[in-house]
């Protein structure tokens, strides 16, 4: 849902496999915040696929579903998980016995993605600056490894991360901003990027240093760009 | 409040003037937390808009937006008068406040003498049970316990609350209680109920409490009535985008369109 470059939110939907998938999106870590719904249903418009939303904080007006929330979000294609904060993200979602649910929609095929706090969600532990200084945060752990974003742009995370990891987290993944980590099961199948400089790293301990062995990223703006130089 | 207050009746600040008046200072710090609701903009807005008029020094928590506004949260809510907390879903506001360990903040202010205000979810929150639709349904839902007994809020605005409530305490599920209508408030002292304020006349507070007839459990029902509070009608509504406004009108129905 990054403005004017849609190539990710393409990228996620063709990863269904389905032709008009069904994509639910899950707005609880920004607190289900209207301006960002809103421009979710910009991004995945009904003529490229079925877009939904379940809103947790709005459940006594009726909003977003009729229906029960498991059954929904388990006939989902995608389910997109939008960013703002990890630990309100987990909270809400255990309270609502959204953990459980996920989990089996990941046992049953679901592709499940998102953006910062919504990727940090799917790890067994990341790196959350969310709340002032950045902090360890245990996540569902579908992925058992560590995760790190906005890895280039805040100097003060990638230090905890690197600390983390020195003090015994499980080695993981760092990514960037415009960087995605396509994950089959718990194996990496593909690094892409929106935009032409992302990157990320696969990240861990080794001996007494760090090891930071960067990931080869595939931009999915590339062919324009040949024709344009 | 069972409701009311500048997010529920924005031309009626009778709830809110009564709660200002209750700190002891001329000029209380009071803290506003739109936990239950997600921190919506609006919410904040209508909470500046109605207390930075006021002789107050008003401040806004949003748990969600720390990122851009770090706090260290024991010191801020200790340090303030009164706390302020919106309605919204009581489920999602507990499992929040637990996940930043608030709920133990919490208890320390009540303890030393902050002033715990709320409406709606933010008003069930202080006591052992409330009446939650976190889930739709109406169902009792255990909350933070500082007062003992049950709330059910918004007793004549939401229909389906009040049969659920009868029916929780009824059974044993959930301890005798209160029930009080949109634009009600209770004040207690500690754990006692010291006084009951409206600020929109023909509205009630009950007081609920399970009893046996011949070896059956029912529930009595009585009601207590409210000093109504002088109304000083003020404020204008705010200005939403288009967009914004056409997504609440077509998810919320018709009446979001009016805030």
């Amino acid at each position: 849902m990054e403005a004017g470059n849609g190539l990710l939110d393409e990228y996620v939907l063709a990863c269904t496999g389905v032709e008009h998938p069904k994509v639910c999106f899950l707005p609880s870590a920004s607190g289900d915040a209207d301006h960002y719904i809103v421009r979710f249903y910009r991004a995945f418009s009904p003529g490229r696929c079925e877009p939904s939303h379940v809103s947790l904080f709005r459940r006594d007006k009726g909003a977003g579903l009729g229906c029960d929330l498991a059954e929904h979000l388990l006939d989902q294609d995608l389910i997109y998980v939008g960013g703002g904060s990890v630990v309100s993200l987990l909270g809400v979602w255990r309270a609502h016995g959204l953990d459980e649910v996920l989990r089996e929609c990941w046992r049953r095929g679901v592709v499940l993605c998102g953006v910062s706090a919504g990727s940090l969600c799917w790890f067994s532990e990341s790196v959350t600056a969310f709340h002032g200084p950045p902090q360890r945060v245990a996540g569902l752990g579908l992925l058992p490894y560590s995760n790190c974003v906005h890895y280039d742009g805040e100097p003060a995370r990638r230090e905890s991360f690197h600390r983390y990891l020195s003090e015994g987290m499980a080695p993981g993944y760092a990514a960037g901003d415009g960087a995605a980590l396509h994950f089959r099961g718990e194996s990496l199948a593909h690094v892409v990027s929106s935009r032409p400089q992302a990157s990320a790293y696969w990240v861990q301990q080794a001996g007494d240093g760090l090891s930071e062995v960067a990931l080869q990223v595939r931009w999915l703006g590339g062919s324009r760009t040949l024709s344009a130089a | 409040m069972g409701g009311g207050g500048f997010t529920a009746e924005p031309h009626n600040p009778a709830l809110d003037d009564f709660i200002l008046s209750l700190a002891p200072s001329l000029e209380p710090r009071i803290l506003f937390l739109p936990t239950a609701s997600g921190d919506p903009n609006g919410q904040i807005a209508a909470f500046r808009a109605t207390f930075g008029d006021r002789s107050c020094r008003p401040l806004h928590l949003s748990l969600f937006r720390l990122e851009q506004d770090p706090h260290d949260l024991r010191e801020l809510i200790l340090s303030q008068d009164i706390i302020y907390v919106g309605g919204g879903s009581m489920r999602n506001l507990l499992a929040i406040w637990r996940e930043h360990g608030i709920d133990a903040i919490m208890r320390e202010a009540w303890e030393t003498g902050v002033l715990l205000a709320g409406i709606s979810a933010g008003a069930m929150c202080w006591f052992a049970h409330g009446i939650t639709r976190s889930a739709g349904r109406p169902e009792p839902a255990p909350a933070l316990g500082f007062l003992p007994g049950s709330l059910s809020v918004h007793y004549d605005g939401d229909p389906i609350r009040r049969p659920a409530f009868l029916d929780a305490v009824a059974r044993g599920a959930i301890p005798d209680g209160y029930g009080a209508d949109d634009g009600v408030g209770l004040l207690f002292e500690d754990d006692q109920l010291v006084r009951i304020v409206a600020s929109v006349p023909g509205t009630q507070a009950y007081r609920v409490q399970r009893t046996t007839t011949d070896g059956a459990s029912t529930v009595l029902e009585t009601v207590l009535e409210p000093q109504l509070l002088a109304a000083v009608p003020s404020l204008r509504s705010r200005d939403v985008p288009e967009d914004i406004r056409e997504f609440r009108a077509e998810r919320y129905g018709a009446a979001a369109r009016r805030r």
